[in-house]
């Protein structure tokens, strides 16, 4: 597939016309892999990757007596590296995910993100499982060799939920994992940056790995409007009246001022943190996501 | 200053749009969801709660350009600081036009309009100026623009009504022209009229001035019953040898049925000769014919008079009878030739009695002096010009006035010419030589002087075919000095050429007037043709029984004394510089005669009518005509560009206050922009 197709399968608007999550996932990673250099992490796996000489130390078990008895040689089999890591989604589906200036909502950026993640982490013989929040649990879908299509199929019925809360939802995920593994959380994050940390420092406790994808729609960025009206906040009902003209600065300055404050806290915690616009191609957020597990699997 | 469309400046209430967007958009009613107030309730309460004005500059620009849009469709017009007319202050000039058609003799209008005038000349102011124009087909200023309501009022009491018609065109370029010239600044034209719808031809190309106002006084009544007669038609009988006339008069009614049977008599002499009954109710137009009559020895006055009703002046058609003029003419015929060679003339002029031809035959060698006597034309009809006495008899004849027509064939020989002594011919070497054209089918006429009266009636398209006659022969004319050629064949040699002689003319014809040398009188044009040759030839001029009111009658030239004028001329005289022109100006008789020395018989009459158009009293609606002339002058404003009159007052200023609104919206729409631009 010529780059610039794949690319456009990227794209979130066009994304948003796949009804098909499974599609969509494969679509997506296959086309993102694909256009990747190959670069494998040998290791432990079922799936055989080559031989290598036998030297001293290895484990026994592990040499090809069928390659000894043509060559007389003993050789030892390598497969490709298979974490049998757990990958838990933490999808926000709190009532601010629902916002959209352009078409795709935050919500609806998020199912594609943790769709095409849980393609790419099964892909890599990962456990996947979700879990929805808004101000609790909504959704569990536990982390399981087996659960990927129960994963999109939780992830192709959600809708946005009430009021949105960081801290009890992921303190009831951190305490249901035992294992180590790989937490996504997926949300737009209009917490306190102390009190999310708090909230997200809960799951990196076992030395699991915590990615945060900091989801905001353009015009919570830029604030563009220009039309004095009053606005009211999607998860609360409150109403202001704003004259955009006047607080755009002030705004921005604000919501700079947030994401960067969220970036340094989870960056002192070594918890990766990205901020993606919900126009952004999903790419950007699967490097990411590939980075961070090939460090996830070293330090291992 | 002042302002020519005051109404636009309304428009300056627009000053408080761009105020009422602003304060209309503050904040618009619908609610916008928004994930999280959580930064906005950061931003300061009070900058988000209230929006101040903050450009400043983009309001004023933007009321600054509106106020400015506004005044320059009020068309702002600065008066001139010219001390004479500042010291004038508000007069006013002021022209009261009366309209003196005979229109206004319909019941009261004429006294009417005199006191409508009289009203005018109360609204004088001191410093105003005031005149008077009488109109009716054209305009005469009775008093100049004063201040002496004396004079004023003397010129309204002189005031007699008119005979002719109405319109308004110059009335109205006159009384602008007095206005003008009055130096005032305040003009008014007041139109005194029953407003009849034909006194607006022409009005198109009157302008009235800007600043000048036109106030219409309306006498006309909304409804109108008139009669008058408009035509009278003569008819030329002969019964018994006898010439008489039969007089038939068509009658009109305008607006309501009036009456049943209305009396028409039909007066000769002063006497009642006969006498019919109308009725007009059922239809709009009769014609009455009256029984026929012999002529008179003289000239006679005549008329049908119509029972008189609210407007007399057109109930009376007044015409002079007068015995037939008839044209005698003498057909020299070839010596030894037979009276059927004249067939076609004496049957082509045996027809028609405008004018009646008398026709009598002669043999060139049996002409004789006397029988030029009493005859118009003489026609050559292939006859040499008579030699000797007779030859200088007819040339005798001709210098008095009289017309020969020669028509040349095979036996009018170039040496039978020259021998005559006439000079007609000339002595060219070729001249009068047989042109044969059999070998090529025979010449046409390629040319004629549709200009000339003998083919003037040929001149329209379809008014006869000159093209199908065949001529196999004809002569060849020279060209000579004083001759006029009239109509040539198509190798260029004369047809027609006619000589002046004294007071008559010759018309030589090249070829024969029979069918021997072509076909000619075989084509429908020849009688209308001959007919006007002999017409020409013979000087005749018909004399219309009546002329109409605004005519100038040109007197015939006497060969000693002067025209003196009888009633109603008497006490006006003669006009003119030789006294031989007469304008109608009044309906009646108009009896003329030499001054002394010439025969009381040589008198001469004219009956004069008035317009029966003017009889039409319908009327236009003053408004309408007031509306006319606004939408003229202000199309001439827009249009014409000014002289550099420094008097003049500034009428231009508009276009400039629209350029600089167009400049303040232009930079308002930079500015705006750029601090648009800069706010993202």
């Amino acid at each position: 597939m010529p780059a610039a197709a794949q690319a456009r399968f990227l794209d979130p608007q066009v994304l948003a016309r796949i009804d098909d999550l499974e599609l969509l996932a494969r679509t997506v990673v296959e086309g993102f892999v694909g256009g990747l250099h190959r670069a494998p992490h040998v290791g432990h796996s079922v799936d055989f990757a080559e031989h290598r000489p036998y030297m001293p130390g290895d484990d026994v078990r592990r040499i090809d007596w069928r390659l000894y008895a043509r060559t007389d040689r003993y050789h030892v089999k390598q497969f490709e590296a298979d974490s049998n890591a757990n990958f838990l989604v933490l999808l926000d589906r709190s009532r601010s995910m629902q916002f959209s200036s352009h078409g795709v909502s935050k919500l609806d950026y998020g199912r594609y993100l943790a769709a095409c993640l849980t393609h790419l982490a099964r892909r890599q013989r990962d456990r996947v499982g979700l879990v929805t929040f808004d101000a609790d649990v909504v959704d569990f879908v536990p982390p399981s060799a087996k659960h990927r299509e129960a994963v999109l199929h939780a992830l192709a019925r959600l809708t946005a939920g009430g009021p949105g809360e960081l801290a009890q939802p992921l303190s009831k995920v951190a305490e249901a994992s035992r294992r180590r593994g790989i937490f996504v959380l997926i949300s737009d994050l209009y917490e306190d940056p102390d009190a999310a940390l708090r909230a997200v420092r809960q799951l990196a406790h076992r030395g699991s790995d915590v990615i945060v994808f900091q989801l905001l729609d353009p015009a919570e960025v830029r604030f563009p409007d220009d039309a004095a009206t009053s606005y009211e906040d999607l998860e609360t009902g409150e109403r202001m009246p704003v004259v955009p003209d006047y607080v755009r600065e002030q705004y921005r300055a604000l919501v700079a001022e947030h994401v960067a404050a969220l970036g340094r806290r989870f960056g002192d915690s070594r918890i990766d943190s990205l901020m993606i616009e919900t126009t952004t191609p999903l790419d950007q957020a699967l490097f990411h996501y590939l980075v961070r597990r090939q460090r996830f699997d070293r330090v291992r | 200053m002042r302002f020519l469309a005051p109404a636009f400046l309304l428009g300056v209430l627009a000053l408080a749009v761009p105020v009422l967007i602003h304060l209309a958009h503050r904040e618009r009613r619908e609610t916008k969801a928004f994930p999280s107030l959580m930064f906005l309730r950061r931003v300061p309460h009070r900058s988000v709660r209230r929006r101040r004005i903050r450009q400043w500059l983009l309001l004023s620009l933007r009321c600054a350009a509106l106020a400015l849009l506004a005044v320059a469709f009020a068309q702002p017009v600065i008066e001139s600081a010219n001390p004479v007319r500042a010291a004038a202050g508000g007069a006013t000039a002021r022209v009261v036009l009366v309209d003196r058609s005979y229109s206004m003799g319909y019941r009261d209008r004429w006294p009417r309009a005199l006191s409508a005038a009289r009203a005018v000349l109360d609204e004088a102011r001191p410093g105003d100026k005031t005149g008077v124009v009488f109109f009716g087909e054209t305009a005469q200023a009775a008093t100049p623009l004063t201040e002496d309501r004396a004079v004023l009022e003397a010129a309204l009491g002189d005031a007699t009504l008119g005979w002719g018609g109405t319109r308004f065109a110059p009335a109205l370029k006159l009384g602008m022209r007095l206005v003008e010239e009055s130096g005032l600044p305040r003009r008014q034209i007041v139109l005194v009229s029953d407003f009849q719808s034909r006194a607006l031809d022409g009005l198109d190309e009157v302008q009235l001035p800007a600043g000048t106002e036109l106030r219409p006084v309306d006498l006309s009544q909304r409804t109108t019953q008139n009669r008058g007669i408009t035509d009278v038609t003569l008819q030329r009988v002969y019964e018994g040898g006898r010439e008489r006339v039969a007089v038939a008069a068509r009658i009109a009614r305008q607006g309501e049925p009036a009456g049943s049977a209305v009396p028409v008599t039909l007066e000769l002499g002063g006497h009642e000769v006969d006498h019919r009954s109308v009725d007009l109710a059922d239809q709009g137009a009769v014609t009455v014919r009256f029984d026929p009559v012999p002529f008179p020895q003289a000239p006679q006055q005549a008329l049908v008079r119509l029972a008189a009703d609210d407007l007399p002046q057109d109930d009376v058609f007044r015409f002079v009878l007068a015995p037939g003029q008839d044209v005698s003419v003498l057909i020299v015929g070839r010596d030894g030739g037979r009276t059927a060679e004249s067939l076609f003339l004496r049957r082509a002029l045996a027809i028609g009695d405008r004018p009646r031809f008398d026709v009598r035959e002669q043999l060139r060698s049996g002409l004789r002096a006397q029988d030029l006597a009493g005859a118009s034309v003489v026609l050559l009809n292939d006859a040499a010009w008579p030699g000797g006495a007779n030859g200088q008899a007819l040339q005798a004849f001709v210098s008095r006035g009289g017309g020969v027509v020669a028509a040349l064939g095979a036996n009018t020989s170039p040496a039978a010419w020259a021998a005559s002594g006439s000079g007609v011919l000339g002595g060219g070497r070729d001249a009068g030589a047989v042109v044969d054209r059999g070998a090529d089918s025979g010449g046409t006429l390629a040319f004629l002087d549709y200009g000339h009266p003998v083919f003037e009636l040929f001149r329209r398209p379809r008014s006869g075919d000159f093209a199908s006659a065949r001529f196999l022969r004809y002569r060849r004319l020279p060209a000579q000095g004083e001759a006029s050629v009239l109509a040539r064949f198509d190798d260029g040699g004369p047809a027609l050429v006619e000589h002046r002689i004294g007071a008559g003319r010759v018309l030589v014809w090249s070829s024969s007037l029979d069918t021997l040398w072509n076909d000619f009188p075989l084509q429908p044009v020849f009688l209308p043709f001959l007919h006007r040759l002999v017409v020409h030839a013979a000087g005749y001029v018909e004399r219309p029984a009546w002329r109409q009111v605004g005519d100038v009658l040109e007197l015939p030239a006497l060969a000693k004394g002067r025209w003196v004028g009888l009633e109603p001329l008497a006490e006006r005289g003669l006009r003119g510089g030789n006294g031989r022109f007469v304008t109608l100006d009044s309906a009646g008789f108009y009896e003329l005669r030499p001054s002394e020395g010439e025969g009381a018989g040589a008198s001469l009459t004219v009956a004069v009518n008035v317009d029966p158009a003017e009889s039409d009293l319908r009327a236009a609606d003053p408004e309408e005509v007031k509306g006319g002339l606004s939408r003229s002058a202000s199309a001439a404003s827009a249009g014409v560009p000014r002289g550099a009159d420094p008097e003049e007052p500034h009428r231009d200023g508009w276009r400039f206050l629209l350029f600089t609104a167009l400049a303040v919206l232009a930079v308002e729409t930079a500015l705006s922009n750029r601090l648009s631009e800069a706010v993202r």
